[in-house]
This record gives structure tokens, C-alpha cells and sequence, in this order.
């Protein structure tokens, strides 16, 4: 278990992923600054927490994650009115269907904005204050998209590898302060951003939630969940790219 | 998208002992419905409206004629977070609405014991749940309707719009319209779970009295029966209670909000797929075992009842069944029969007494009885007493001679049910003639659904073999 009490912000925390993370966080006795855009859905996921708990654990903030100039401000109004934080949970992510053959700037530049510069924006504001009080903990949720560049979704891998890059350079320059930085990257999980498609052996939200807050206590720098994509994504980066670019995967 | 056809398939009912061969069409849009009403009206015949089929008799069943099925209209077109109220296509299951539900903390108010179920065909047959005595029936969480008539005309649907109409559609099995999109209520819930009591019964009256005693407090209701016991023992069985959480009482029912969490695991042990199960079913009933069967739950119910109260998902709690696929297979060839009798309170305790003596006598044991609590309700083709129904599943025997005697028992208890002022569901009859029909719902209700099918349907071109049974 964590040693940690104080705040947690869960930026992307209105469904999947996220709101399962805030689910578990909310029950294990703590503060959850639950963020996304979506009033209607947060707003009752927030009532449902508070509702089910008997206490008053989460607090609704709508915010975009594109907007990125707000992320430093916000999190100092939260500081606030909740209390100090020490762990922020960047779990927001886009994934806009793209065909084969479209190449288009509008949704790439999303994928950018929110997947990369909003793990950025909030990363720094994190950073900044958890360098400081040298204590304090940031999980960014990448992906097993992030290992290759691929035929099908070429922006949402470059905006998670970015990402993912991104982690990696704050967690060698925290590590130092006591601060711990882990990565995760999930495989096939069953939410409603994979809701059309048929994931074969997809997982459940809340056991990726169990498996992150399990790499986060274990102060894991890079975790894959479940650990199975470990060994099949180690596969799949060493296929030779003359070999890769012939496949569909 | 490509126009569907007309198929020709095998359609019965749940018990999969009436129906028969008809031509099938799975309209994807409402336009392909009214398509599909100008082509039979063209070609002077008729056809059946049917969601998932799991009425057990013939109520969606149309023996050598057309059959509408409405399962590919299956999308839930918004569900609203903040009311939880959903707007469905009229061949969303019961399933697809709970899944989508529950992530919000919300839950169907009414459901039935599969969440197979479409919800144009729980409109339609205005079924009821394990809480009827509190919540009243499906139609009283359905906020509004569209219908297609035969005609062509399509109305939007309130209580308040039309009550004559919203109160005859809904209960009034598929004879006045097609439901094309339903506005459906869901209710709060404060967990994911709920409290669980197993409470042995030690026989009927002790059923009764215990309906009686908890109705009031208790949220869900629910009594499994031994038919096969006798004697002293006549009519023991399992009640089962079930509570809703207040706030903060269940913290760890947070996780269960989860869709997934809310399912039984198909697996026995990790590992034998319960979709087996029901080879060793058939062979518990094919060689006299369901005495046994039967004796051996009655008796693990004490066992529960020291351990009770326990924590269940909704899910486990009301669909248990639904884990076991292919359950009812155990009574091929016959297929079953269920039989259910709704009376009223006051003659309870002898009429079932007396059913439940005459299975015995004529050798048609139930090997499953529920038993339940109802209220009335403002529904005009309501099956809804207050008092008490008793739902009886027999298999049916494969000669001819085992069938009528079947039937003949059954009619014989109908006559008993009717004596006494109660009624019977559509989607649990396979007996009843056209003489029954008014002594079910009163010769006032009876004229007022027959002038509203002359209204809005005056060619009958909306039949089920139903229907013709009944002479609607
Ligand atoms: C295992 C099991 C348990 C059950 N438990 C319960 C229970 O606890 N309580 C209960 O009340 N019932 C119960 N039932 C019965 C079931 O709920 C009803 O038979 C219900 O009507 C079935 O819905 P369906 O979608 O299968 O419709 P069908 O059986 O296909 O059709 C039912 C009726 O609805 C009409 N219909 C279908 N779609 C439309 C539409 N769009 N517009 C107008 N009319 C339409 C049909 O013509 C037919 O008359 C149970 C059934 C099974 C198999
Ligand atoms: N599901 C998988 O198989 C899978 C696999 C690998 C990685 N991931 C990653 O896991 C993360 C969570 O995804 P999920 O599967 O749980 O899908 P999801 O249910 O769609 O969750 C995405 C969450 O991010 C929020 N979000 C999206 N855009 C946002 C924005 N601009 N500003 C603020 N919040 C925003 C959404 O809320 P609003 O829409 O209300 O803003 C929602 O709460 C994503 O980063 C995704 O890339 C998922």
C-alpha cells in the first residue's frame, strides 16, 4: 500500500481507466480531484463515489486537457479547495478512428494536443511542486501503442511515444528528489474508447486499475498490463522494419 | 445498408413446444417496418411482432405465417447520466440496458428472470419482477412511446398524451402497434450490491405468511418451491429477500459499478463451462431424479440461511438463471411448458394448495414453482392481482396422449385460478381459449381492447397464434 494520504488528481477520470483508478483511490480513503470534460458524466460519477462511500472523496473538475496554458492554474485551485496533492494520475487519451488512407492534420493535432502536451502541461505542473516538497508521485497511462509506429493509428502512437519519452526524462530527473515517475503502458481494456472494436482477452477497467496502483506501490519505473504484453511487446519491437512494414499489425 | 428479406425459419417459443415454420424479417429501420405492414396488407395476410422470444407459449409465435423480429433494432440511442433515462430502439435487451446503467450507478426498475428480454417485448407484455408488490410492472418506468400502427401512422406516446392507448399498448401483446422507441426510467442504486437473505419456508402457508410479514420493508421478493414435496411439507421452498443499499453503507459496492464485475462466472470451478450443464439436467428429469434434485437444494437452504445476509451483484441476484445457458434444453424433446396463475390474496393459501394438489394427482409435477407478490395496476390487459402468482414450469410429454392430458390438467387448474377471481400472463399461457378471455379481465375491459383494435388496427393485420387463440 501507499504510504501516501494527500490528494490525487485523475485527469481523464469521467470513464474508463480513469474513473476506475479514482474508483479505488476514492475507496482506499482518499481525495480524488476527478478531471474531464464531460460535465453531465462527471458530475454523476462524482455523486455515485460520494454516494456509495457515505463521504464527501471526490470533487468534480471540468477541464480540457487541451487546453494546456489552464493545467498549472487548475492544479493550484485544487490545491486549494481540496488539498495538498501528491499523486496525479494523467490517464486522458484520444484514439479517433482513422482509415487507411486518411491523412488528417485535424485529428492528429488532437491526438497531439491531448495525449502529449496535456501529459506535458500537467507533468510540469506536477514536477514543480513535487521536486520542491520532494515527495510526491506522477503515473502517466501510455500504451502498447507507443512500441511501434503502425499502419493502422500513426499519430496515437507518435503522441504516446512522446508521451512515454516524456515520463521517461522526468522520471531520471525526479528520482532524485525522492519523487517516483512510472509509466504504464495497457494492452486490449475494455472500455468505451474500445467499444467498437473486438478485443480479443481485453481486461476489465477496474482490474487496470488494480494493476496500476499495484505498479505505482511497487514503484515500478515501466509497467505493462497485464504483464503478459511484457514479452509479446519485447516480440514485436525486434521484428526487423523491412519485415513490419509488409505486416497489418 | 442492405434491405433485409424475408427468411423462412423455425420459430417457436421459449418452451419450444408451440410454433412452427414462418417467413422472418429483421427490419433494421422503421421505414422497413412500415415496408413491411403495406406488403402484407398488400398480400391480405397478417404477421407477428416479436422481440427475443421468450415468451414461453405462442405470444410471438405465428405457425405457418410471417413473424416481424425486431432483435436487430437493438441501439440504445442516448442514456441520460445526470435522470438516468434511456431512450431505446425497441430490440434492446434488458442486458444491454443494465450494462449501460449500472456504470452510472442506475438499474432497470423492473426486470424479469432473463435479461434476454427486448424491451418492446416487456412494454408489450408489461412484465414484472421480483418487486412488482412495491414498484408495479415494466409499463410504470416506461416514460414514453413511439408506435407504428398498421395504418402507418406513427405516434408519440404518453400517459398523459393518449391513456387510453400508452395503457392498452403496454400489456396489450403486440395487437395494436409496433413499438419502434421506448423512453425507459431507471432508478438510483447506492451500490453495486445488494442484501442478500435465503430464509427456509416450511411450507406454503409459511411462504405466504412470510410474503406477508416482509413485503413492507423488503425491496425484492422471491420464493423458490419444492412442488415435488407432499404432505406437511406441501409447498416448502427457499424465500429469497433482497435489499437495496442506503448510502454509504456498501463502500466496497463501488467497484461493482463495474458491468463486468455484475456477471456470474460461466465456469464451475474455473473450468467446466456451464453451458454443460444441462445434459446432466436432462438426465436428473428424464429418470425421475427431480425429487432428489429438489431435496438437496431445500436442504442447502439452511445452510444459506445461517450464513445469510450476504453481499450479491444485481446481476448474480436477478439472473442466475441466465449463467446456465441452455437450461431449458434439459426437456427436449417435449420441450415446457410454464403455467402461472396469478389469485388473489385473499384465496391464496387454498388455491395453491389445491393447484398444487392436482399436479400431484394427474402426475404432472412441476419440476420448478416460484412464487411471488403483485399488486394491481392501471394497465388495461394487466395479469397483475393483488395477491400472489405461482409459476410452475412442467415438461411437456412427447406423445400425443401425455400432451393432452397435459393440457386437459391445465385447463382444469385455469378453471379453479378463474373461479376464484384471479388471472393469467400471455407470456406464460399456453392453455387458455377464447371463453376464458373476459372472465380474465372483465367483459368492460375486454370490449375496450377489442374497440381499440378495431381502431388502430381494423384489417387484424397484427396476429399471433396468441391471438387467434384467444380471438383477438
Ligand atoms: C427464463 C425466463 C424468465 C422469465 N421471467 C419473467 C419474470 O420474472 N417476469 C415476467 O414478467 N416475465 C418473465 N419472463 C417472460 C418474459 O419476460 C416475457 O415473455 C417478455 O415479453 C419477453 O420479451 P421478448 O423480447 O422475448 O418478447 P417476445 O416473447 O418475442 O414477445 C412478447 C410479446 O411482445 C410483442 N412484441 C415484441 N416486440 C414488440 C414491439 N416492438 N412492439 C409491440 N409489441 C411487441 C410480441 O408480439 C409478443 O406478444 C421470463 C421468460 C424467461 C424465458
Ligand atoms: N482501452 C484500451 O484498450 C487502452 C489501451 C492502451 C491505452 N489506453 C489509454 O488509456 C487511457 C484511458 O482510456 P480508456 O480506455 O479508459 O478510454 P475512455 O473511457 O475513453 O477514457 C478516456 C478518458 O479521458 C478523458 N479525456 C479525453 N479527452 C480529454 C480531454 N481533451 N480533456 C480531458 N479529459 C479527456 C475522457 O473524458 P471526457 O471525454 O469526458 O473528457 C475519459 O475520462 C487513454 O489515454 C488511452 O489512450 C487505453
Amino acid at each position: 500500500m501507499s504510504a501516501r494520504s494527500g490528494t490525487c488528481i485523475v485527469v481523464g477520470a469521467s470513464s474508463g481507466i480513469g474513473l476506475a483508478i479514482a474508483r479505488r483511490l476514492a475507496q482506499s480513503g482518499r481525495k480524488v480531484a476527478m478531471l474531464a470534460r464531460r460535465e453531465a458524466e462527471l458530475a454523476t460519477q462524482v455523486e455515485l463515489i460520494n454516494d456509495t462511500l457515505g463521504r464527501k472523496a471526490a470533487f468534480a473538475f471540468v477541464h480540457d486537457a487541451a487546453d494546456i496554458d489552464a493545467a498549472d492554474g487548475l492544479f493550484a485551485r485544487i490545491e486549494q479547495s481540496v488539498g495538498e496533492v501528491d499523486e496525479l494520475f494523467f490517464v486522458a487519451g484520444v484514439m479517433p478512428e482513422v482509415g487507411a488512407e486518411e491523412f488528417d492534420l485535424g485529428k492528429d493535432r488532437q491526438q497531439v494536443v491531448v495525449n502529449m502536451l496535456g501529459c506535458i502541461a500537467w507533468g510540469n505542473a506536477a514536477a514543480r511542486r513535487f521536486q520542491q516538497r520532494k515527495r510526491g508521485a506522477i503515473v502517466g497511462v501510455s500504451s502498447v501503442a507507443q512500441d511501434r509506429g503502425r499502419v493502422g493509428r500513426p499519430v496515437y502512437n507518435a503522441s504516446k511515444a512522446g508521451m512515454d519519452t516524456y515520463l521517461e526524462a522526468l522520471r531520471n530527473r525526479l528520482w532524485r528528489h525522492g519523487v517516483r515517475v512510472t509509466t504504464i503502458r495497457p494492452g486490449f481494456v475494455d472500455t468505451p474508447m474500445t467499444a467498437g472494436l473486438k478485443l480479443k482477452g481485453a481486461i476489465t477497467a477496474d482490474k487496470a486499475a488494480q494493476l496500476v496502483l499495484k505498479a505505482r506501490d511497487r514503484q515500478k519505473a515501466i509497467a505493462y498490463v497485464p504483464g503478459k504484453w511484457r514479452p509479446i511487446m519485447f516480440v514485436i519491437r525486434n521484428i526487423p522494419s523491412f519485415v513490419f512494414r509488409k505486416l497489418s499489425i | 445498408m442492405k434491405t433485409p428479406t424475408w427468411n423462412d425459419e423455425q420459430v417457436f417459443g421459449f418452451g419450444m413446444a408451440l410454433g412452427g415454420p414462418a417467413k422472418v424479417l429483421r427490419p433494421t429501420t422503421v421505414e422497413q417496418i412500415a415496408d413491411a405492414f403495406a406488403k402484407v396488407k398488400k398480400d391480405g395476410g397478417s404477421v407477428a411482432l416479436r422481440g427475443a422470444g421468450c415468451s414461453y407459449g405462442d405470444a410471438s409465435t405465428a405457425k405457418g405465417g410471417r413473424v416481424l423480429d425486431l432483435t436487430a433494432m437493438n441501439r440504445i440511442e442516448s442514456f441520460d447520466p445526470t435522470t438516468g433515462v434511456a431512450v431505446c430502439q425497441p430490440g434492446v435487451t434488458v442486458r444491454d440496458l443494465w450494462r449501460r446503467a449500472i456504470g452510472y450507478g442506475y438499474w432497470p426498475k423492473v426486470v424479469s428472470g432473463t435479461m434476454a428480454v427486448t424491451m418492446g417485448g416487456a412494454a408489450a407484455m408489461n412484465i414484472h419482477g421480483k418487486n412488482n408488490y412495491a414498484l408495479g410492472p415494466f409499463g410504470e418506468c416506461v416514460k414514453s412511446f413511439d408506435l407504428l400502427t398498421p395504418s402507418g401512422q406513427q405516434l408519440h406516446v404518453t400517459a398523459e398524451s393518449d391513456p387510453d392507448l400508452f395503457h392498452a399498448a403496454i400489456s396489450g401483446f403486440g395487437m395494436l402497434g409496433c413499438m419502434t422507441r421506448l423512453e425507459i426510467q431507471t432508478k438510483r442504486v447506492h451500490s453495486g450490491r445488494m442484501r442478500v437473505y435465503g430464509i427456509v419456508a416450511q411450507d406454503l402457508e409459511h411462504n405466504l405468511q412470510i410474503l406477508e410479514d416482509m413485503h413492507g420493508e423488503a425491496d425484492y421478493l422471491v420464493s423458490w418451491l419444492d412442488l415435488h414435496a407432499k404432505g406437511i411439507a406441501l409447498g416448502r421452498g427457499i424465500m429469497h429477500r433482497a435489499d437495496q443499499m442506503k448510502p454509504g453503507e456498501d463502500p466496497e459496492g463501488l467497484r461493482y459499478f463495474e458491468p463486468s464485475l455484475q456477471d456470474v462466472p460461466l465456469k464451475m470451478f474455473g473450468a467446466v463451462p456451464k453451458g454443460w450443464l444441462w445434459p446432466g439436467m436432462w438426465c436428473a428429469l428424464h429418470f425421475g431424479q427431480v425429487p432428489l434434485v429438489n431435496w438437496l437444494k431445500f436442504q442447502a437452504g439452511s445452510r444459506e440461511q445461517k450464513h445469510s445476509p450476504y453481499l450479491q451483484t444485481h446481476g448474480a441476484f436477478h439472473f442466475l438463471l441466465d449463467y446456465v445457458p441452455r437450461w431449458q434444453w434439459m426437456t427436449k424433446p417435449g420441450g415446457l411448458l410454464q403455467f402461472q396463475p396469478f389469485v388473489p390474496k385473499a384465496e391464496g393459501a387454498r388455491v395453491l394448495r389445491k393447484l398444487i394438489e392436482m399436479c400431484h394427482d394427474a402426475q404432472h409435477v412441476p419440476y420448478l414453482g416460484v412464487l411471488k407478490k403483485h399488486r394491481p395496476d392501471k394497465f388495461l390487459m394487466t395479469h397483475a392481482v393483488d395477491g400472489y402468482s405461482l409459476a410452475m414450469d412442467i415438461p411437456v410429454p412427447t406423445s400425443q396422449k401425455g400432451r393432452e392430458s397435459l393440457w386437459r390438467h391445465c385447463r382444469e387448474m385455469a378453471e379453479i385460478v378463474l373461479e376464484a377471481g384471479g388471472r393469467f400472463y400471455y407470456a406464460k399461457d399456453a392453455v387458455l381459449l377464447e371463453s376464458s378471455f373476459a372472465r380474465v379481465h372483465g367483459e368492460d375491459a375486454v370490449a375496450k381492447f377489442r374497440a381499440l383494435k378495431q381502431k388502430w388496427d381494423p384489417e387484424r393485420l397484427l396476429q399471433t397464434d396468441l391471438s387467434r387463440r384467444l380471438g383477438v
